[in-house]
């Protein structure tokens, strides 16, 4: 059984239909690229995975549980993650401390109480490295330019150490090198948890995709492998915009 | 251990040395004066525990005076009924109520009265913050519903004389007495004992500030969803935070009648409650230390002033609101970490939070995404 069952999902923003029947699935361990014009409903389709938004159809599975409903806390607690298109970090806490509560294995109040704020350093400094992040552990994050944002809220999902991290679009604003040590980490991630990622950048899709699932318009409109995705016709005409 | 913990811990101690030893000294161990500083020290309680929900967590509570008030009456009945023997308390007879009304009989208990004063306060803070917050009330809609719990809040126990005393209060109350020891209202042991209780509560703030829970409640405070997505149940943590708050607002407010000797409900009128934001603000909300030292600064300047300007230390108190507000906002506190890091060179390190203004209460972004 897939670990992520799309089934039939709608959602409606005031007549406008961001999502319009989308299916699709996403298997234990594969890293699925979302692809698609501006406006296809991809955010859309993370929004609704984990919680932001509510379907107004359809169903989310994960792991064999119905999620549509359920509160995003309780998604998140489930094994879902998320990474925001515009990042989204505690610019009021230091590096250290956003990754303290990005680190949320144990989110009960009695747990929290009785620790220091900052009982979670050792664990998430092999975090930090892996980032590049170190030597800003105690910079405030709203101190850190954009790349670093991005690096610092990847850095959280990897923290979280959710089964599936949704993840929408990582590397805009990174350097070249930048997005290949972003590749270089998600494959690494990809050993022990599910992605799927949201990427307008196809050099990096190409180095990281398993499988590509194309939207357009709230719905699915081709999936496959890279190679299949670019010789696609449908794919071709909907970026042109005809 | 963080070095930020360290910092409020040494500070706590010199703050402590100051109270314990300094005060005392300084009015010759004159339990007359010292009466007149436990006041303020008892007010330092409930600023710190507007602190707490308001500078950690982002919710300004501006119903604090009436679990201040509850805590208050708490003891004040316990007192009464101490004094009024076996008989029934004298304003209930003025009143025509037959016999102790029911809600009266366990405060005969010290040890009920003690837990009720904190549990009293907990449970209806609780009550008001699980609806609220379920429903993802955030930022001015916190204010105002509390505010108009207050409002309310004061008017029933105006109105139910027979209970409360109505417009008078509780008064002619009997001095508390513990196992082994008759509180002298006016001895050294007394302002003791309130100062004791403050290093007590202050202690317990800072470990709450301190700890994950703390670190938890500022991430809410930034960004409520964002926080949820972590899979933190952020009502729970806004509810449990103001529980604490409202414990310690009502454990103020015993004590506050241990001072006055007896329970008004001006102390929960809307004045009280914004003079305590008034306190938090000026000392700093975000530092329950610094919340507390605001609480007793402000309180002596009015001890100052209020003889000189009788009527017009509202206006004062309002003047000085705003100053804060305009040139301060992260209060007293804030303005000597910004100093330490001039001093230090430090700039745009740890500890230098964005100044933000009082708006940082009302983070508005929270309440209309869903
Ligand atoms: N909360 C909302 N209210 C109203 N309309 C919305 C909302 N969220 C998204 N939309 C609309 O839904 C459509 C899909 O948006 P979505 O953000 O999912 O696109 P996207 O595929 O992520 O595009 P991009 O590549 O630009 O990020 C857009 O037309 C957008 O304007
Ligand atoms: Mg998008």
């Amino acid at each position: 059984m897939a670990q992520l069952q799309i089934t039939d999902l709608h959602v409606e923003f005031g007549g406008l239909r961001a999502v319009d029947g989308l299916d699709f699935e996403v298997e234990k361990g594969e890293i699925l690229c979302l692809l698609g014009p501006n406006g296809a409903g991809k955010s859309t389709t993370l929004d609704l995975i984990c919680g932001k938004t509510q379907p107004t159809g359809g169903s989310i599975r994960f792991e064999g549980m119905e999620i549509s409903q359920m509160q995003e806390f309780r998604r998140a607690r489930l094994g879902i993650g998320r990474k925001f298109q515009v990042p989204s970090v505690y610019k009021e806490l230091t590096v250290s401390e956003n990754l303290s509560v990005a680190r949320s294995r144990r989110p009960g109040i009695l747990h929290a109480l009785t620790r220091f704020a900052l009982s979670d350093g050792r664990a998430v400094a092999p975090i930090l490295e892996r980032v590049g992040l170190e030597s800003k552990a105690d910079d405030l994050a709203g101190n850190l330019s954009h790349g670093e944002t991005q690096w610092l809220e990847i850095a959280m999902l990897i923290a979280q150490d959710s089964r599936l991290i949704l993840m929408d679009e990582p590397t805009a604003g990174m350097t070249i090198q930048e997005t290949a040590r972003t590749a270089d980490i998600f494959r690494a991630l990809s050993d022990s948890h599910t992605l799927i990622v949201v990427e307008h950048d196809m050099s990096f899709v190409r180095t990281v995709a398993d499988r590509i699932v194309v939207m357009n318009r709230g719905a699915m409109l081709a999936e496959g492998t890279i190679a299949e995705i670019e010789s696609n016709d449908d794919v071709k005409t909907a970026y042109l915009g005809h | 251990m963080t070095s930020r913990l360290f910092y409020d811990l040494v500070a706590l101690v010199i703050f402590a040395l100051v109270i314990v030893l300094g005060v005392p000294a300084i009015m010759g161990f004159d339990g007359f004066e010292l009466n007149t500083f436990a006041r303020y020290l008892a007010l330092a309680i409930v600023s710190l525990a507007l602190a707490l929900s308001w500078g950690g967590a982002g919710l300004l509570n501006l119903g604090q005076a009436a679990t201040f008030g509850m805590g208050s009456y708490a003891m004040a009945m316990h007192l009464k009924l101490k004094a009024s023997g076996d008989g029934l308390p004298d304003f209930m007879g003025w009143n025509n109520v037959p016999e102790l009304p029911l809600l009266w009989v366990p405060f005969q208990s010290l040890a009920f009265t003690l837990l009720a004063g904190l549990m009293i306060p907990a449970f209806v803070g609780g009550l008001i913050a699980i609806f609220m917050f379920r429903a993802r009330i955030a930022g001015v809609f916190v204010a105002i519903i509390t505010l108009a719990f207050l409002v309310a809040f004061q008017l029933v126990v105006i109105e139910q004389q027979g209970i409360t005393g109505g417009q008078n209060g509780l008064t002619g109350l009997a001095p508390l007495s513990l196992p082994g020891w008759t509180v002298d209202t006016y001895g050294v042991g007394f302002y003791y004992l309130v100062a004791g209780c403050l290093m007590v509560a202050i202690t317990l703030g800072i470990f709450i500030t301190h700890s994950k829970f703390g670190l938890i409640l500022k991430a809410i405070r930034e960004d409520a969803d964002r926080t949820r997505f972590f899979g933190y149940n952020v009502a729970n943590y806004q509810t449990v935070i103001f529980c604490i708050s409202a414990a310690l607002a009502g454990w103020a407010g015993m004590l506050y009648t241990l001072v006055l000797e007896f329970a008004s409900p001006t102390y929960m009128s809307v004045s009280f409650s914004l003079a305590i934001v008034i306190w938090c603000a000026v000392g700093g909300r975000e530092s329950v230390l610094a919340a507390a030292i605001g609480a007793i600064l402000v309180n002596m300047l009015e001890g100052r002033l209020s003889d000189v300007f009788v009527e017009g230390w509202n206006l004062i108190l309002g003047v000085i609101f705003v100053l804060v507000v305009m040139f301060m906002p992260r209060g007293l506190h804030g303005l000597i970490g910004s100093g330490w890091q001039i001093i230090t060179g430090k700039a745009g390190k740890p500890g230098m939070r964005p100044v933000d203004t009082g708006a940082a209460a009302l983070p508005a972004k929270s309440a209309q995404e869903r």
